[in-house]
C-alpha cells in the first residue's frame, strides 16, 4: 500500500478485522481505510458502525482515533456519520480527544463548509479557545485560521479579548502550538503604541527558545508591532534585543540558514541598524552550501559601510579565487557593487578588481568589466585611467554581456582611447554573427566614435554598421534602432551628438533592492514562503477549489451535459479573459482558422508575441490529429500536434475525458527520439470532470539524449494519470517544426556551401501531385515555416527556387525548387551535409504542399 | 499547512511516503527527486532546501543520506517545515535507535504508527518522544548498528574512544535491553563546532564556537536533574562586569556567550544567580542548552603552509601542524585539504619517517590535496612536504590558485570554550540505584581555514 501496490482488492477482508482489540492492529487498518474508501465508497459504508462504536469507547486513544480517521476518509456516507460524534469529542473530557476534534472541524470544512456552520461547530471551536489544555487551544487557533483562510466571510477575528486569552496560553504550549499561535496573533492590528508595547514585551521571551520557527515567528510579531511603537528608544532597545536570535540561526542546519539568510535580507532593508555590527558572522565558511554562500554574499554587501569596507573586501576578494564559477562571479560583481554602494571606497574596490583581472582567470576578468562599466556610470570622468588595462584582456571576452560592456567603455570614451577605431574595427568583423546584446552596443559605440572623431575611418566604420544593422538583420530593436541613428546622422549631426552623448543620469546600487511597498508586503510575511521566494503570496499560493468552480461557472445551466457544445473547453480561468466563452459560442463559423494564417503572414513573423498570447484561447483552430482514441484509452481521447511558435516548439494537446470518473494527476513522458525532443516543463492538465475537455501548449527542448541509428520521424509518448494505466502511443515529428527562425542565408554563403558540399550530398525528389498557383504565395508560406527564399531564375518555362532552412545544431538545407506554375510535377533538390535527413525533409515538404 | 510528508534514499526510492491532505498529486516524489537530482537554477547547482514547483512547494533535508521532504500549496512557515523534518528524523531515531534506509523498511509500521501522531491534517501535534510513548504501540524492530553511519553529533563519542559504551547512542529509547531491565543512565554531551579563519600571515581574521549541551536520558521515573554551569558564565557581550580589563585569550577569565537558547523543558529561575539549569529530562535525545561565542579563544591547531616555486613547472608545498592542546589529550582523525592550481599534473609525497597513521593524496579529478593524521597527541606537530609538477606555467600565481587549507578534526575531552558541567544532580528517591552519569565533552572542526 505504502510502496504504490494497489491492494483495494482486499477491502472487505480488512474491514472484518476493524473491530479488533488490538491498537496496533486497529491502527493499520484505519490507515487502510484512509487509503482505499475513496474508491470503494459502497463498501466504506460497512466501516460506519465500527467508527461511531469505536468514537465512545472508554479509551480516549480510541474515540481519537475514530475522529481522527473518519475525518480523513472524504466519503460523503462517511461524512454524514461523522458529525454526532465530532459533535461529542469536541466537549470530551480528555484533552487528546478535544484537540483531535478540533483538527477535525477543520477537515470537515474541507469537505463541507456548509455542514461545519449548520451545525455550529464553529462556535464549538471558537469555545475551544478558552480550553485550559493549551494543546486544544493551539489546534483550535490552527484549525480557525484554516477555515477563515477559505472563507470570504469573518470567521475568525481576532479581538482584545482572545488577544489576551491567546498571550496567555502562548507560555504553556509546545514549541509547535507557539508557532500556531504566534501565526495567527501576527494577523492583529494593535490599537496604539501602548497595546503594541505590551503584545511585544509578551513575545520577546519567545526569541530565546532552541526552536527556529517559534524564533522567526516571534521575529514577525515584534517587527509587525515595532510599526506601531513611536518611541524611539523602546525600538532602538527591541532592535538590540533581536540581533543575537537572529545571529543564532545561522548555527543551525544549512537549511534552517538559508531561510534565516533570506529573511534577514529583508529584516536589513527596512532596518539596516539591527544587524550593523554584525557583519562578520555572515563572511562565508568553505563548508557552507553554494545557496548558503550566495545569501551571506547578498547580505554583506547590505552591510558594507565605510567603517568595514576593508575587511569586506579583504573577504570578497578571497571568495573571488575559490574553485565555484558562480560564487566567484558573483563575488565579483559583489565588489563592483559596493564601489557604487560607497563612494569613498570606490577607489580601493577597483584596486582589488584590477588585481583580480591581473591573475587573468577568464570568467573572472569578463565578470570585473561588466561591473566596472556600472562603476564608469556612477562616477563618471573619475577612474578612466584604467581603460588600459582593461583593455588588454580584450581578446579573452567571449560572453555576451562581457563584451557589450566593453564596447559601451570603448565607445564611452572613444576619444581618450587613441586606437578606439581600431579596437571597433576588430569587433565589427564578426557583427552578424554576434548576439542582440552586443550588435545594440556595437552600433550605439561606433555612432559615438563617429560624432567624437568624424574622420575618414570611422565614417567608413559607420556606413558598414548601419548596413548591417538596417538591410541585413531581422531583429526589429536593431533595425529600428540603426534607423533613428541613421536619419539623425543625415538630418542633423548637431541634434545626433546632444541625443547620442548626452550626459547620463548617475546611477546607484538599486539592483537588488526591493520595491517599498513590496518590501513591506514581505516583512509582514516574514517566516513565510513568501520572504524565502521574495514574492508576494498570490505569486505562488494556486488555489485549487477557485479555479474548479470557475470551470463550473463557466458552463450555464444545461450546457455541461451538452454534448453538442464545443469540443474545446478553455483550460484554465486566465484563458476566459482573453475570449469571452460567449465569442466562441456559437462557433464562428469556417473564417477562423483562415484569418489566423493570414496574420501570422501579415505580420511576417515580426510581432509573434502578440499571436502566441492568443494561442491557449483559441480552440477554433484545425482540429488536432487524434493520437490515441477513446476507444482504445478507456474513454480517454488524446490529440495532439508538435508546432512551432515565437521561435519554439510546442506540443499543442488536447486531453478529451468520456469516462464517468474525474481524471488528474496527468503526466507525459518521450521515448528517446532522433532529435532529442524531450518535455521542456511538466504537463499541466486541471483536474478533468467527466464530458470535459482540456487543451494545454507543452513547450518542447531537445536533450542530448538522442536515439542510435538512422533518423526517424517516430515519436513514442506515454501519458498517465491517476485513475487509469498508462496509455502508450505514437505520433509523427515533422521536421518543418525544427527550422530555426535564423535559417535564411547569404545569397553568396549560399553558393559557396552549394559549392563547399560534395555532389553526393545533393539528393532530389519528384512530387508529381504537387501544383503551384503563384510563386508568391508559396514563397510566403514557405517563409512561414521558416523557409527562405533566396533567389528565382527561368529555365524555359519552369522556375526556378532556391531557398535555405537550418535546424538545430546549425545543420543547413539548401533548396532548389523547379516547377511550371499551375501544372503538376514539383521536383525539389536539396543540399545539406546530413543526407540520411533527405527523407524527412521531403516527407514535411510535401505535407506543406498538401495541406 | 503540511500536504505530504516523505523520505526518499540517495537513489530516490519512496521509503516513506504519508499524504496528509491529498491536495497534491501522487507523483510529487518523482518530480521532486528529479528536480533536485538535475538542479540548474539562479547559476547555483545544489537545489536549496526550500523551492516551489508547479504551484507545490517542496522543503528538504539531509539525514545520514536520506532525503526527508515535506510539500504544500499554501504560504507555510519554512522554518517550521524544517525544523519539524529535523525532529521527525530525531523522533524516529530515537525510537529505531539506528536511521537509516533499512531500520525505516524494518520498521515501518511503527514508522506510520508515528507520524500519524506527529502530524494530524498537515498540523504538527507532537515532536516530542516523551509525550509520544503514551499513543505509540508497536515495538521497534533492532537493525545492526555496528556497520552503519550513525546520526547527529553525538555520534562522535563512537570513535574508537574506549571510555565511551559504544551501543549507548544508537539504543532505542522505548526498546528493552536484551536482559530485560533497562540500563539506568544519562549522557550530557557538550558539543563545540568551530569555525576558525586565519589570515595569511597567521592572525585569527574570524574565530567562532557553535555548542550545544545535548542530553539523552534513559533514566526511569523521570526524576528532575540540575546541570551546573561555570560561576563565571556571562550572557551578552555587554553583560559582564569589567569588560574592558579582561583579556581573552590568556586561559582564564569569564566564559561570555554572546547568545544562547534553551529547550522547553528546561527551568532557569536560578540561571542569573547561581548558573545551574534544572529541567525533568524528557525521553530522547535534545539540545538542554545551544550557545555560541566569538569570544577569543585559542585555537587547538595551527597551520603553517610555505610554497616554494622550484623551475617554471614545479613547486614545493610544505604544510605544518601544530597541536596546541595540552599533552593528554588527543586529536582524532586529522584531515588536512588544500585545493592545487588546476594545471597540477602529478604530486610526490614527502612524509616524515617513521611516523605511522599518516597518508597523504592528490585526489587529481578535484585538483586536491588530502593528508589525513590519524591520531595526533596535543603539542605535536606533523609536516608534509608536496611536491607538484605544472602543465604550463603559473607566472607567479600559484598563491592565488592554490589554497586555502581547510582542517576537520575531532578532539575528545576538550572543548575550547571552557564552558563546563559542575555538577550534574539526580533527584531520586530511592538510594539504591545509582544511575550511571555520563558528561563527556568533544570539539569538531566546523570550517577551519589557514589562508595563503
Amino acid at each position: 500500500m505504502t510502496v504504490g501496490k494497489d491492494v483495494s482488492s482486499l477491502f472487505t477482508d480488512v474491514v472484518n478485522c476493524m473491530q479488533t482489540e488490538n491498537l496496533e492492529l486497529k491502527k493499520l487498518v484505519y490507515l487502510y481505510l484512509i487509503n482505499y474508501a475513496k474508491s470503494q465508497p459502497d463498501l466504506a459504508i460497512l466501516a460506519v458502525n465500527t467508527f461511531v462504536k469505536d468514537s465512545q469507547d472508554p479509551n480516549p486513544l480510541i474515540r481519537a482515533l475514530a475522529v481522527r480517521t473518519m475525518g480523513c476518509i472524504r466519503v460523503d456516507k462517511i461524512t454524514e456519520y461523522l458529525c454526532d460524534p465530532l459533535q461529542r469529542c469536541l466537549k470530551d473530557d480528555d484533552p487528546y480527544v478535544r484537540k483531535t476534534a478540533a483538527i477535525c472541524v477543520a477537515k470537515l470544512y474541507d469537505i463541507n463548509a456548509e455542514l461545519v456552520e449548520d451545525r455550529g461547530f464553529l462556535d464549538a471551536l471558537k469555545d475551544l479557545i478558552s480550553d485550559n489544555n493549551p494543546m486544544v487551544v493551539a489546534n483550535a487557533v490552527a484549525a480557525l485560521a484554516e477555515i477563515q483562510e477559505n472563507s470570504s466571510r469573518p470567521i475568525f477575528e481576532i479581538t482584545n479579548h482572545t488577544l489576551t486569552k491567546l498571550l496567555t496560553a502562548l507560555n504553556e504550549c509546545t514549541e509547535w502550538g507557539q508557532v500556531f499561535i504566534l501565526d495567527a496573533l501576527s494577523k492583529y492590528k494593535a490599537a496604539d503604541a501602548r497595546e503594541a508595547e505590551n503584545i511585544v514585551e509578551r513575545v520577546t521571551p519567545r526569541l530565546q527558545h532552541a526552536n527556529c520557527a517559534v524564533v522567526l515567528s516571534a521575529v514577525k510579531m515584534i517587527l509587525l508591532q515595532m510599526e506601531l511603537i513611536t518611541s524611539t528608544d523602546v525600538v532602538r532597545n527591541l532592535c538590540k534585543k533581536m540581533a543575537p536570535p537572529l545571529v543564532t540561526l545561522l548555527s543551525a542546519e544549512p537549511e534552517i540558514q538559508y531561510v534565516a539568510l533570506r529573511n534577514i535580507n529583508l529584516i536589513v532593508q527596512k532596518r539596516p541598524t539591527i544587524l550593523a555590527h554584525e557583519i562578520k558572522v555572515f563572511f562565508c565558511k568553505y563548508n557552507d552550501p553554494i545557496y548558503v554562500k550566495m545569501e551571506k554574499l547578498e547580505i554583506m554587501i547590505k552591510l558594507a559601510s565605510d567603517r568595514n569596507i576593508d575587511q569586506v573586501l579583504l573577504e570578497f576578494k578571497e571568495y573571488a579565487t575559490e574553485v565555484d564559477v558562480d560564487f566567484v562571479r558573483k563575488a565579483v560583481r559583489a565588489i563592483g557593487r559596493c564601489a557604487i554602494k560607497l563612494e569613498r571606497a570606490a577607489e580601493r574596490c577597483i584596486s582589488v578588481l584590477l588585481e583580480l583581472i591581473k591573475i587573468k582567470v577568464n570568467y573572472v576578468v569578463q565578470e570585473a568589466i561588466i561591473v566596472i562599466k556600472d562603476i564608469f556610470r556612477r562616477y563618471p570622468n573619475t577612474y578612466e585611467s584604467i581603460i588600459a588595462t582593461l583593455c588588454e584582456s580584450l581578446d579573452t571576452l567571449d560572453e555576451p554581456e562581457a563584451k557589450a560592456s566593453m564596447i559601451w567603455i570603448i565607445g564611452e570614451y572613444a576619444e581618450r582611447i587613441d586606437n578606439a577605431d581600431e579596437l571597433l574595427e576588430s569587433f565589427l568583423e564578426t557583427f552578424p554573427e554576434e548576439p542582440p546584446q552586443v550588435q545594440l552596443q556595437l552600433l550605439t559605440a561606433t555612432v559615438k566614435l563617429f560624432l567624437k572623431k568624424p574622420t575618414e575611418g570611422p565614417q567608413q566604420m559607420i556606413q558598414v554598421v548601419l548596413n548591417n544593422a538596417t538591410v541585413e538583420t531581422d531583429n526589429p530593436d536593431l533595425r529600428d534602432r540603426a534607423y533613428i541613428y541613421w536619419r539623425l546622422l543625415s538630418t542633423d549631426p548637431e541634434a545626433a551628438k546632444d541625443v547620442v552623448l548626452a550626459e547620463k543620469p548617475v546611477i546607484s546600487d538599486d539592483s537588488n533592492q526591493l520595491d517599498p511597498s513590496l518590501l513591506d508586503e514581505l516583512l509582514a510575511n516574514i517566516a513565510t514562503l513568501s520572504s524565502v521566494y521574495h514574492k508576494p503570496p498570490d505569486a505562488f499560493v494556486t488555489r485549487v477549489k477557485t479555479v474548479q468552480r470557475t470551470e463550473e461557472e463557466d458552463y450555464p445551466d444545461g450546457e455541461g451535459g451538452n454534448s453538442e457544445s464545443p469540443a474545446h473547453v478553455p483550460g484554465d480561468a486566465g484563458a476566459s479573459s482573453n475570449v469571452p466563452p460567449s465569442a466562441v459560442r456559437p462557433p464562428a463559423a469556417a473564417p477562423a482558422p483562415v484569418a489566423d494564417l493570414l496574420d501570422l503572414m501579415g505580420m511576417d513573423g515580426n510581432n509573434s508575441a502578440i499571436v502566441a498570447t492568443d494561442i491557449p484561447a483559441s480552440p477554433a483552430g484545425p482540429p488536432l490529429p487524434v493520437l490515441l482514441a477513446a476507444s482504445a484509452g478507456q474513454g480517454l481521447q488524446i490529440s495532439g500536434q508538435l508546432i512551432r511558435r515565437d521561435g519554439q516548439i510546442f506540443y499543442s494537446m488536447l486531453f478529451e475525458n468520456s469516462t464517468q470518473v474525474p481524471l488528474d494527476g496527468f503526466m507525459i513522458q518521450f521515448n528517446k527520439n532522433s532529435f532529442g525532443l524531450t518535455t521542456g516543463a511538466p504537463l499541466q492538465v486541471p483536474l478533468l470532470q467527466p464530458g470535459t475537455s482540456a487543451s494545454t501548449l507543452l513547450p518542447m527542448v531537445l536533450s542530448q539524449n538522442l536515439s542510435p541509428g538512422p533518423p526517424s520521424t517516430l515519436l513514442q509518448i506515454a501519458v498517465k494519470n491517476n485513475q487509469q494505466p498508462v496509455w502508450y502511443f505514437s505520433d509523427k515529428i515533422p521536421l518543418i517544426v525544427f527550422f530555426t527562425e535564423d535559417g535564411r542565408m547569404e545569397r553568396s554563403t549560399f553558393l559557396e556551401t552549394w559549392k563547399s558540399l560534395p555532389d553526393s550530398n545533393e539528393i532530389s525528389k519528384d512530387f508529381p501531385a504537387v501544383v503551384l498557383n503563384s510563386v508568391e504565395t508559396t514563397l510566403d508560406r514557405l517563409a512561414t515555416s521558416n523557409m527562405f527564399f533566396i533567389a528565382k531564375r527561368k529555365h524555359s518555362n519552369q522556375d526556378v527556387l532556391y531557398l535555405s532552412a537550418k535546424i538545430p545544431r546549425g545543420i543547413p538545407f539548401l533548396i532548389e525548387l523547379t516547377t511550371a506554375v499551375g501544372t503538376p510535377g514539383l521536383k525539389c533538390a536539396i543540399k545539406t551535409p546530413s543526407p540520411e535527413m533527405a527523407p524527412l525533409f521531403f516527407e514535411a515538404v510535401e505535407g506543406l504542399f498538401k495541406s | 499547512m503540511i500536504s505530504q510528508f516523505f523520505v526518499l534514499s540517495q537513489r530516490g526510492d519512496n521509503i516513506v511516503f504519508r499524504d496528509y491532505r491529498s491536495d497534491v498529486q501522487k507523483g510529487s516524489a518523482e518530480i521532486f527527486f528529479r528536480k533536485v537530482k538535475f538542479w540548474k537554477e539562479d547559476g547555483k547547482e545544489e537545489a536549496p532546501p526550500v523551492f516551489n514547483l508547479d504551484g507545490v512547494n517542496y522543503f528538504h533535508v539531509k539525514v545520514v543520506g536520506l532525503l526527508f521532504v515535506a510539500t504544500t500549496r499554501i504560504n507555510l512557515s519554512p522554518s517550521l517545515a524544517l525544523e519539524l523534518l529535523q525532529r521527525i528524523a530525531r523522533v524516529i531515531k530515537d525510537y529505531l535507535g539506528v536511521l537509516n534506509e533499512e531500520s525505516l523498511r524494518k520498521n515501518f509500521v511503527l514508522v506510520y504508527e508515528l507520524l500519524d501522531e506527529v502530524i494530524d491534517f498537515g498540523y504538527v501535534q507532537t515532536t516530542s518522544t516523551e509525550v509520544l510513548k503514551s499513543y505509540i504501540f508497536n515495538e521497534p524492530i533492532v537493525v545492526d548498528a555496528a556497520r552503519l553511519p550513525p546520526l547527529g553529533p553525538a555520534s562522535l563519542f563512537m570513535q574508537g574512544t574506549k571510555r565511551m559504551p559504544g551501543t549507548a547512542v544508537t539504543k532505542s529509547v522505548v526498546a528493552n535491553e536484551p536482559g530485560g531491565r533497562k540500563r539506568e543512565e544519562i549522557f550530557v554531551d557538550i558539543i563545540e563546532k568551530i569555525s576558525v579563519t586565519f589570515s595569511s600571515s597567521g592572525y585569527v581574521l574570524t574565530s567562532e564556537i557553535d555548542g550545544t549541551i545535548q542530553m539523552k536520558s534513559y533514566l526511569t521515573g523521570n526524576p528532575e536533574i540540575k546541570l551546573a554551569l561555570n560561576d563565571d558564565l556571562y550572557v551578552g557581550r555587554g553583560g559582564v562586569p569589567n569588560y574592558g580589563g579582561y583579556s581573552g585569550s590568556s586561559g582564564s577569565g569569564a566564559v561570555i556567550l554572546d547568545d544562547c537558547n534553551f529547550h522547553e523543558s528546561v527551568h532557569m529561575d536560578n540561571f542569573e544567580v547561581d548558573k545551574t539549569l534544572s529541567l525533568v529530562p524528557p525521553d530522547g535525545e535534545f539540545p538542554v542548552m545551544n550557545y555560541r561565542i566569538t569570544q577569543e579563544f585559542k585555537p587547538p591547531f595551527t597551520v603553517n603552509t610555505l610554497i616554494e616555486e622550484a623551475g617554471s613547472l614545479k613547486a614545493e608545498v610544505i604544510l605544518k601542524i601544530r597541536a596546541e592542546f595540552p599533552s593528554n589529550i588527543t586529536a582524532n582523525t586529522v584531515l588536512v585539504e588544500m585545493p592545487l592550481p588546476a594545471c597540477t599534473t602529478r604530486v610526490n609525497f614527502d612524509l616524515e619517517r617513521g611516523v605511522v597513521g599518516q597518508n597523504a593524496d592528490f585526489k587529481e579529478s578535484q585538483k586536491r590535496l588530502e593528508w589525513s593524521v590519524k591520531k595526533m597527541v596535543g603539542g605535536s606537530e606533523h609536516t608534509l612536504r608536496a611536491k607538484l609538477n605544472f602543465s604550463q606555467e603559473l607566472h607567479g600565481n600559484i598563491t592565488k590558485e592554490a589554497g586555502p587549507v581547510s582542517m576537520t578534526f575531532t578532539i575528545p575531552m576538550y572543548n575550547p570554550s571552557r564552558l563546563e558541567v559542575k555538577y550534574l544532580q539526580i533527584a531520586k528517591k530511592s538510594k539504591t540505584s545509582n544511575p550511571y552519569r555520563w558528561v563527556r565533552y568533544v570539539t569538531q572542526a566546523n570550517s577551519y581555514v589557514a589562508r595563503m
